[in-house]
């Protein structure tokens, strides 16, 4: 029992030793620090795959969640944060402490991706089109990234003739996230306008944003929307409709 | 057919050959290797006190604060999933200290784990007759010598299956570990895929994992038949 006890308070004592242990975090003030840090993505989206190019695959924590990302840089268990642009703002403004690098990491392309073969696609990239051109795009990235007017609102007396199941990983804000129970965003407006155009209800299924692209080939979801950038391993995988936004991906740094 | 088979060849070498993906399934196998021996290790080592402590306290009413503490213990680690314990531990217990993410996943398998056995354990020491305890006080055992020659030698024939399965548990349990960014077999699965949007790797990882968990009922099997040896 004694040796038992004891052999447990070593344990503990041990734990604590390595706990204390850590390296202290590494200050970064530009993109050139970043070689040999730690850096935190979320998994499998472009900031995740670029870094792991540039900096290695030693060097890179891919969390589940870009909070989760951002709530380990605040604790110093990471020293930076590749994200997209409009999630990185949002989480430094409710994050004391932490801020956005001047020089943006890379820029993308957004779109929306569908099954391969699809004749879904030229639906959207005409719709979109149509969209741009009578200004309630501009005014859906208005109300989500500055604030002005309102969000958008399908006209009434529309009949729908079936639903699109689009398929999203809603903790990326202002592209789709959670507020009062529904997910709401640029991505999931714009899916609204276009479905309203297309005479098609939009149903929102929120998954980890690595099952997304699988999802759709798979059939499960009718198309992606999720901030989704343009690479070329997933235009071998599934079909992408035009851009209709261009990401920036930017690092957050402890200040 | 021809077309299926070079399908199947083209998307595994993709998948595990290319850029050496196969690495992440390696690094994370090691991973999840070495987080479930160690939470191994600290979940038998903290159940078989937890249950010594509780069966001590069934049989004779003392050690009545410690009896207290483990049952909160157990009533906390059983009634929240490992999920949550394992983010509370990251983000809340270690919040300021920057700790490897390997202790933390040990540390959080590891209490679940104990509180599971301990709960086992227990359940065998109890099985084991009275009769068999009061015989080792009459042969002149005191307490612990009767837990330790007599009580703990047939209990632990009786747990074994039990004890096993909580193992096989464990084991499959760390996939979750991918929470906290560390990167186990089931993360490790998780990053080809985010790269090559393929079924495979779940595949891939799903066969490891029940290679794993074959070869360990295969060994408990023959510690079993082993242990029988002394019944006739």
């Amino acid at each position: 029992m004694k040796k038992l006890v004891s052999l447990l308070l070593a344990m503990a004592c041990m734990l604590s030793l390595v706990a204390c242990g850590g390296k202290g975090a590494k200050q970064i003030t530009s993109l050139d620090d970043l070689e040999g840090a730690k850096i935190g993505v979320q998994l499998g989206t472009t900031g995740d795959i670029y870094a792991t190019d540039d900096y290695g695959d030693e060097n890179i924590e891919r969390y589940n969640k870009g909070a989760e990302a951002v709530q380990a840089l605040k604790q110093g268990k990471i020293d930076a944060v590749i994200i997209d642009n409009e999630p990185a703002k949002a989480f430094v403004a409710e994050n004391e402490g932490l801020k956005i690098l001047e020089t943006a990491y890379t820029e993308e392309q957004y779109a929306h991706a569908f099954k391969q073969g699809g004749e879904l696609k030229e639906q959207f990239n005409k719709a979109i089109k149509e969209l741009k051109e009578d200004g309630t795009f501009d005014a859906i990235v208005a109300y989500y990234i500055e604030g002005k007017g309102e969000a958008y609102k399908s006209p009434e007396g529309i009949e729908y003739k079936g639903k699109l199941v689009m398929a999203t990983n809603a903790e990326f804000p202002p592209y789709e996230y959670y507020e009062n129970e529904v997910i709401v965003g640029i991505d999931v407006d714009l899916a609204r306008a276009i479905g309203d155009k297309l005479g098609y209800e939009i149903e929102i299924a929120d998954m980890a944003f690595d099952s997304i692209i699988p999802a759709v080939k798979a059939g499960k979801a009718d198309f992606a929307a999720a901030g989704l950038t343009i690479t070329e391993d997933r235009l071998k995988e599934v079909d992408f409709a035009d851009s209709y936004y261009t990401g920036v991906q930017v690092v957050i740094v402890n200040k | 057919m021809q077309a299926f088979i070079q399908d199947f060849l083209d998307d595994f070498q993709r998948n595990f050959i290319q850029d050496n993906r196969w690495k992440y399934i390696v690094d994370g196998l090691k991973t999840t290797l070495v987080v479930t021996f160690l939470a191994l290790i600290l979940g038998v080592a903290l159940g078989f006190l937890v249950a010594i402590i509780r069966a001590t306290y069934d049989k004779t009413k003392k050690l009545k604060i410690l009896n207290f503490i483990c049952n909160i213990y157990i009533t906390v680690i059983r009634g929240t999933p490992v999920v949550v314990q394992l983010l509370i531990i990251m983000y809340v217990i270690f919040a300021s200290v920057n700790i490897e993410k390997v202790v933390v996943a040990v540390l959080a398998f590891g209490l679940n784990s104990g509180a599971y056995v301990a709960e086992i354990v227990r359940s065998g020491i109890m099985a084991v007759d009275d009769g068999q305890f009061e015989a080792g006080r009459s042969l002149g055992f005191n307490y612990v010598q009767t837990m330790v020659y007599i009580i703990m030698p047939q209990a632990f024939k009786n747990i074994l299956p039990a004890l096993g399965n909580e193992f096989i548990v464990l084991l499959k349990e760390t996939s979750v570990a991918g929470y906290v960014a560390l990167q186990d077999l089931t993360k490790g699965g998780d990053i080809i895929r985010s790269r090559t949007y393929s079924y495979m790797p779940l595949i891939a990882t799903a066969l490891i994992y029940l290679a794993m968990v074959m070869g360990f009922s295969k060994l408990l099997g023959l510690l079993e038949r082993r242990l029988r040896n002394s019944e006739r």
